[in-house]
């Protein structure tokens, strides 16, 4: 992560460049572009307080710049940043708890230290909400710390998943998404075996005789689906097949509840549409699809989630199979 | 572990987390619901990471707002007649307590009768004090008790203050004699002139209260006459502080409050006389006199305190207060006429209050006093910001002059300010406050109500043009 002399006269050699022809820059692409302006990053190290967390500036330069260019500066993959956008991006970064994360990645024990007293008591706390078991919300924090710590290696070396935290969002934020992650995990592991014992009499009731025509909506809600938006469809299955409340759906989209609710119908109505006319192109008649889809609003609801759960149980292996 | 969630297709945590907080850009935000749609696993994940409490939070709220509508109803009328009770409440308190205040007890503060209008020399003072010391020749204290409970009778009575009060008073050994002292002074000049005698000649320890203080004096000894001792022991007879430490029935609080008339010898109320007091600690609290002598320091925690009363051309008094919790204690320091650096310190006796006097007694200037207003003495601060000039006071109507010729309003004691708005022409340069009556007009005519003095008060204002504007209000000016 060092970066060599070599480079850092370069990259001094193209901020020079930039203040008397930054068109010229912009222009240039490549991996140079990608370099971090010396003065910058020397502004950007002193203001992350990296120092305190024995980060050294090359460090934390290093730092800066790989994940300026994992993640494009923040901007669309096609696009190229321009000097100014890359120091937005740059200056924007939690830099705090960047330095931090990388020095705990590094293995510096002030890093550790400050990790600790900042983190371990809220991430506890997540862990054990996250799992509704003290006991297992400790497990599960433990097992979080270990692989924060470097136990696991990879190629050869310690390996910190903090590596991977670009500072985008707060460290806190990261943290309970790694946390989420693990438990997401650790529930798929244990819950093969019992979490198919809770679905099947929801299944067993499902069974009914329609079910050829189900079959049949199966495939409608596939080509309707695919037309939705990606909101839409988040929408959709975190109602119909999580059974989150609109409350739950409105944090995490981080708008109104109403908003939700709004949207959620006219997705809902609009994929009824979409489906009857599906299904009549398919050769029902009107009132055949109607029946099909039930006319009762609860027996579309409760039609829905039949038919997304057997549309995802359909994309989820593929995507799986893929890698 | 971690593989189990295919990180090349799952996003990775850090991902996941910039979509929670809300800063990813739109197209990953597009590309991140996109992947949820379809992915239980991140899904569950997203939905896990959301914090608890604000659910719980969130809940709480709607329910407690339901319930506060189900109590409007009954709330709304309560509250409206709880505010009609204290309305009421306030309106009618005052008249019926009757706290003591200032003025009332300014009032029972006769001043000297003879009052020298000429330049006294110690001499003619001493001779003064042998000659009426003649009717009364025997001074005991019990002569004194009965004395201070008739004046403390007359006291109450102005007071209406209901007897068992005064009997309190008397009881509580707060200054029995002190306070039956000091009014003795405006009943006849015989009866203080003699008094004097009685203390130059009886033992100092027959004098319970004031023994220490008198003895001070003698040993101070400065360079007065024995005339002039007998005069300041006369006066320090007429003139002893009447210190009533009083219930401040309107205060329900911890904190004391001071307030009192500053006088010189002769009764003359001495205004723009800054008032300092002390406290154990060395905090000073620092006030001005008004136009009337009238001081008022508020909000003063309980405990000992050290009053110091200075004026230009007079000597400072300091005196001993001790205040309790919720009391009002009035003081009337006197003043004598000398030099600002002759400082004659007593020590407070058990008695909670001390007047320490000293024996310079000359003609007091009263038109001079009355409109000195040492202005650059003052803590005061106007709107502007810049250093005051001038200030001068009339009851709670204050008017400063900063350095800039900005003439300022206050009309509840110098808490809020009002730029005047400048009827004259040029700069004012000086602001004071002229007695409607004339300088020559006897002190007597002028203490017999310190409101008298207060409705005749004009200010002046002149400036650098040399014309001169008054105003009886301090808003309202016009040209002499």
């Amino acid at each position: 992560m060092d970066i060599p002399p070599a480079n850092i006269t370069q990259s001094q050699s193209s901020g020079a460049a930039d203040r008397t022809a930054p068109v010229a820059m912009e222009i240039e692409l490549g991996p140079e572009s990608r370099r971090l302006p010396e003065m910058l990053g020397e502004e950007l190290w002193r203001a992350s307080g990296a120092e305190l967390v024995e980060v050294s500036k090359a460090e934390f330069g290093g730092a800066l710049e790989t994940i300026g260019a994992r993640e494009n500066f923040g901007l669309d993959p096609e696009k190229q940043a321009n000097e100014r956008q890359r120091e937005t991006f740059w200056r924007a970064l939690h830099l705090e708890e960047l330095a931090i994360a990388r020095g705990c990645a590094l293995g510096r024990e002030s890093a550790w230290r400050r990790f600790l007293a900042q983190y371990q008591e809220p991430l506890n706390r997540a862990a054990v909400e996250m799992t509704g078991s003290a006991a297992l919300g400790e497990e599960l924090a433990s097992a979080l710390y270990s692989e924060l710590f470097g136990l696991t290696e990879r190629e050869g070396q310690r390996w910190s998943p903090l590596l991977r935290y670009s500072g985008r969002g707060s460290l806190m934020g990261w943290l309970r998404a790694i946390l989420a992650q693990r438990r997401v995990n650790q529930y798929r592991k244990i819950g093969r075996e019992t979490a198919l014992g809770e679905i099947e009499p929801a299944a067993a009731v499902s069974e009914q005789p329609e079910l050829e025509r189900l079959e049949d909506l199966r495939v409608a809600i596939k080509l309707t689906l695919s037309k939705a938006s990606a909101e839409e469809r988040f929408l959709l299955s975190a109602y119909y097949l999580d059974q989150h409340t609109l409350h739950e759906m409105s944090r995490v989209l981080r708008v109104h509840e109403a908003t939700v609710s709004r949207k959620l119908k006219r997705a809902t109505e609009r994929l009824r549409k979409h489906l009857l006319r599906t299904l009549r192109a398919r050769g029902l008649s009107r009132r055949g699809a109607e029946e099909a889809l039930g006319t009762d609003p609860r027996d579309v609801d409760v039609n829905l989630r039949k038919l997304l759960q057997k549309s995802e149980g359909d994309t989820i292996p593929d995507k799986e199979d893929q890698v | 572990m971690n593989r189990n969630l295919q990180p090349g297709i799952h996003p990775d945590a850090d991902k996941l987390s910039v979509f929670v907080e809300g800063a990813a850009t739109a197209r990953e935000q597009e590309r991140m619901l996109a992947h949820l749609a379809e992915c239980t696993e991140c899904r569950k994940a997203v939905f896990l990471m959301q914090p608890h409490e604000e659910v719980e939070r969130v809940m709480a709220t709607p329910l407690k707002g339901w319930v506060w509508r189900r109590l409007v109803p009954i709330g709304l009328p309560a509250a409206a007649i709880a505010c009609g009770l204290i309305a009421v409440f306030i309106y009618f308190r005052p008249h019926g307590a009757a706290p003591p205040n200032p003025q009332q007890i300014a009032s029972v503060r006769q001043p000297d009768i003879e009052h020298p209008a000429t330049t006294i020399a110690p001499n003619t003072n001493s001779d003064r004090v042998t000659q009426s010391g003649g009717p009364q020749s025997s001074f005991a204290p019990g002569a004194a008790a009965t004395d201070a409970s008739r004046q403390q009778s007359r006291v109450a009575g102005r007071l209406n203050l209901p007897a068992s009060k005064k009997r309190d008073q008397a009881t509580a050994g707060i200054v029995p004699r002190t306070t039956g002292a000091a009014p003795s002074a405006p009943v006849t000049t015989t009866d203080g002139a003699l008094a004097q005698n009685t203390i130059s000649s009886t033992t100092v320890s027959e004098l319970p209260l004031n023994g220490r203080n008198v003895a001070n004096l003698q040993q101070l000894g400065t360079a007065d006459t024995k005339g002039a001792a007998s005069q300041n022991s006369l006066a320090m007879k007429k003139d002893l502080p009447a210190l009533q430490i009083q219930r401040a029935r309107g205060q329900g609080g911890t904190l004391a409050e001071v307030s009192g008339r500053i006088t010189d010898r002769t009764g003359a109320v001495i205004s723009g006389a800054t008032v300092t007091l002390r406290d154990a600690a060395g905090t000073t609290r620092e006030t001005t006199t008004g136009v009337d002598g009238r001081f008022h320091i508020t909000e003063l925690p309980a405990g000992q305190y050290e009053l110091m009363a200075t004026a230009r051309g007079f000597k400072t008094s300091n005196q001993s207060v001790e205040l309790k919790p919720s009391e009002l204690a009035m003081l009337q320091p006197k003043l004598d006429m000398g030099a600002a650096s002759e400082q004659v310190a007593v020590e407070a006796s058990a008695a909670q209050e001390v007047q320490t006097e000293s024996a310079n007694v000359s003609q007091v200037d009263a038109g001079r006093v009355i409109t000195e207003m040492p202005g650059a003495d003052r803590v005061t601060t106007v709107p502007s910001g810049l250093p005051v000039a001038a200030t001068v006071s009339h009851g709670k109507r204050f008017l400063s002059l900063d350095s800039a010729g900005n003439l300022f309003l206050s009309r509840n004691e110098g808490k809020k300010w009002k730029k005047v708005k400048p009827q004259w022409v040029g700069k004012a340069v000086r602001v004071e406050l002229t007695p409607a009556y004339s300088s020559q007009a006897p002190p007597k005519a002028k203490n017999e109500t310190a409101a008298a003095a207060n409705e005749g008060a004009v200010f002046q204002l002149t400036t650098d043009t040399s014309a001169v504007w008054s105003s009886k209000d301090g808003a309202h000016w016009h040209q002499q």
